[in-house]
């Protein structure tokens, strides 16, 4: 992949779903048995010139999730490297069971992407908006999950989750103007957190579209002189551990997901810090178990206290 | 440089399309080249080459080379 | 040639006569575990026709390259499946006296194990058919000749997700791929006419876009004949097969009980002593 500077930003234009497109259709150059299969979502996946330019290697299977993870674990049983994709409820939830059996259960090697998932898609309601993927996820094993910060972590994601062994999902979030967080080419491990900014009085723990958010929260935090360093959770399973360990020198985590707080990263977080014999208070912030009315993403993000300054104030409020 | 002649070579640079085959008549859809992807990546560039922020009417309107002329007029582009 | 077809038909008679003798071994041996006896003795026909005949296998390599597929999404049948997989030599006798017994490669439901010849861990019923298109589309893919047979039941016709898959198939022209729906006309805890009706199963696969005929499950003449005339139609091929549950001895054919129950020693006895008699040679 051309990982420079101008691609960096159209990439962060188009955001994460067109970027999804684009790296897979530079995958597809390198790995010759890719499969790449879609519900009906080819253009919201930025997929459609990868449908024209390998149509050997796409396939549609219409409005039918779950038909498609079969039709996926057959093809990845027979040494096939697939790509699954539609939208994030639909890839995980509609499809739940089937998950299970094929990619935890049998451990069929799939990475299925997640488009759209958290708030962004409000304004067409909850049904389109994603905030339990990660929890229903995480409760099946073997299964590798990643929420990327930025256009840039999503192809350095997918082409680290398309060459492991591990069956994955990958949680897109933003819209499209997803702003950058990484301006160059950098190293990408899966289960490697990523200290974006470092501070001595609070860690905070954030993926997706909250890292950027975080990293205003932690410049506004500064000018109250508070020191906050900064966490880019990108795998929340399998978590990594020794972050949450380091991050017991601070006063206060802090974890930030457009996501349920029960059963996503804050929770998978907690889980972790729960066993270690000290460790400080940890501020849950996301979306409260609620279904709000809806509203364009901006509107959700204020409604649900994930807007920069509102984290600010909640953070104060316990700190 | 023009501001026509550099309007051109960002369409031929950014759609990535082969000189020999560009002509002012061009419409988006109407070339695989200008598909949704390359007409982000053609409104990314003009908006960097010409120093503008397009809006999103104005980014969706945008439907063919002769189109877009009117459009960077309205942000100041003189042709 | 007439002679030939008998020896065939004798040989796939002698391997179901086998396999129901497995099932009531295994049966027996599962206790008060209990099993899925009903559901397999209904496919104990199909089950020998395909591995005693009509599926291209290697006896000494399971995992071979090019060998036909066979996926049982009816799961909870692998009594059946289990016993053809020991006549063909993939499993041992010993290792069928496990089933369903603790830390077991043998369970109620099949898990992958492809040593065993066991190719998918099926039992939650819906997903067979699926994982069949995506066997038949790499076969494609790959340029080879293997076929692929899944197995479903009809109260398993009650999920969606059978019909997302039947939908798919002749979209994607498989006519690798056979499907054979064992309709026994009963699910778990009644008939299918009184849990949830699946009527004109022909008319629905057809109406598809499958090749479909309707046959008696366990005339292997009628199934061999099926194979051998569908071999060249362009399309996926659905085979509504009309089945006794429990078929093969008196007492559970039919008889809905015995769509999970324990098999005692007593009744192990009068099963031992049917097959014997109604020796099916």
């Amino acid at each position: 992949m051309n990982i420079n500077e101008r691609n960096i930003k159209i990439w962060s234009t188009i955001g994460a779903r067109a970027t999804l497109g684009i790296a897979a259709l530079e995958l597809a150059k390198e790995i010759d048995n890719l499969m790449v299969l879609t519900c009906d979502v080819s253009t919201s996946a930025g997929l459609d010139r990868f449908r024209k330019t390998y149509p050997e290697k796409y396939l549609d299977l219409g409005i039918a999730e779950q038909n498609m993870i079969g039709v996926a674990a057959g093809l990845a049983s027979e040494n096939f490297n697939v790509i699954t994709t539609t939208f994030a409820p639909f890839q995980t939830m509609r499809c739940c069971e089937q998950i299970k059996v094929n990619l935890g259960y049998m451990e069929q090697k799939i990475c299925m992407v997640g488009i759209a998932s958290g708030l962004a898609l409000g304004t067409l309601g909850y049904t389109h908006c994603c905030i339990e993927d990660v929890g229903v996820l995480r409760s099946i094993p073997g299964i590798t999950i990643i929420s990327p910060a930025d256009s840039l972590e999503t192809v350095k994601a997918l082409e680290a989750a398309v060459k492991s062994e591990t069956p994955s999902y990958l949680r897109l979030t933003g819209s499209s103007n997803n702003p950058i967080i990484y301006n160059k080419n950098y190293e990408f491990k899966i289960g490697k957190s990523i200290t974006l900014r470092e501070g001595k009085d609070i860690t905070i723990f954030c993926a997706g579209a909250m890292v950027h958010k975080s990293l205003e929260v932690a410049k506004i935090l500064e000018s109250k002189n508070i020191s906050s360093k900064v966490v880019n959770m990108h795998t929340i399973k399998p978590i990594d551990k020794m972050a949450i360990e380091e991050a017991c020198n601070s006063k206060l985590i802090v974890s930030v997901e457009e996501h349920n707080i029960i059963g996503g990263l804050g929770s998978a977080i907690a889980e972790y810090k729960s066993s270690l014999t000290k460790s400080p208070k940890q501020l849950f912030l996301g979306i409260k178990d609620t279904y709000s009315k809806g509203g364009n993403y901006k509107f959700l993000q204020e409604k649900h206290r994930l807007t920069s300054n509102k984290i600010v104030e909640d953070i104060l409020n316990s700190y | 440089m023009s501001s026509k002649k550099k309007y051109r070579d960002i369409f031929i640079q950014s759609l990535s399309i082969d000189e020999k085959k560009f002509n002012e008549k061009i419409k988006y859809n109407e070339i695989p080249e200008w598909d949704s992807i390359g007409h982000m990546t053609l409104m990314s560039s003009l908006e960097e080459k010409f120093s503008i922020s397009m809006d999103t009417d104005d980014i969706v309107d945008f439907s063919s080379f002769e189109k877009g002329i009117k459009i960077l007029e309205k942000y100041g582009v003189k042709f | 040639m007439k002679i030939k077809e008998t020896d065939q038909i004798k040989n796939i008679k002698n391997f179901a006569f086998q396999v129901r003798k497995n099932i009531l071994e295994m049966a027996v041996s599962a206790g008060s575990s209990s099993a899925h006896f009903g559901g397999a003795l209904s496919i104990t026909e199909i089950v020998s026709t395909l591995f005693g005949c009509q599926m291209k296998i290697d006896k000494k390599n399971p995992q071979w390259e090019d060998r036909d597929r066979f996926i049982l999404s009816k799961g909870h049948a692998c009594l059946a499946y289990y016993a053809a997989l020991c006549e063909v030599g993939y499993i041992s006798k010993e290792e069928l006296k496990t089933f369903e017994k603790n830390d077991t490669n043998l369970l109620g439901h099949p898990v992958i194990n492809r040593n065993l010849g066991i190719d998918f861990s099926n039992g939650s019923l819906g997903m067979g058919l699926s994982l069949g298109i995506g066997v038949a589309i790499s076969s494609k893919k790959k340029k080879k000749k293997f076929k692929v047979y899944v197995i479903i039941g009809d109260g398993e016709c009650n999920e969606g997700s059978i019909w997302e898959a039947a939908m798919a198939a002749p979209n994607f022209k498989l006519n690798n791929l056979y499907v054979i729906i064992d309709k026994n006309n009963f699910q778990q805890t009644g008939s299918n006419k009184e849990i949830m009706n699946v009527e004109n199963l022909k008319d629905k696969w057809s109406s598809f876009g499958w090749h479909t005929t309707e046959l008696d499950g366990h005339n292997i003449q009628d199934l061999q004949k099926f194979f051998k005339e569908s071999k060249n139609i362009d399309k996926p091929k659905a085979i509504i097969a009309n089945t006794v549950k429990g078929k093969g001895f008196s007492f559970s054919e039919n008889n809905n009980d015995w769509h999970h129950s324990i098999l005692s020693k007593s009744f192990h006895e009068k099963a031992i002593n049917e097959l014997k008699k109604n020796n099916f040679k």
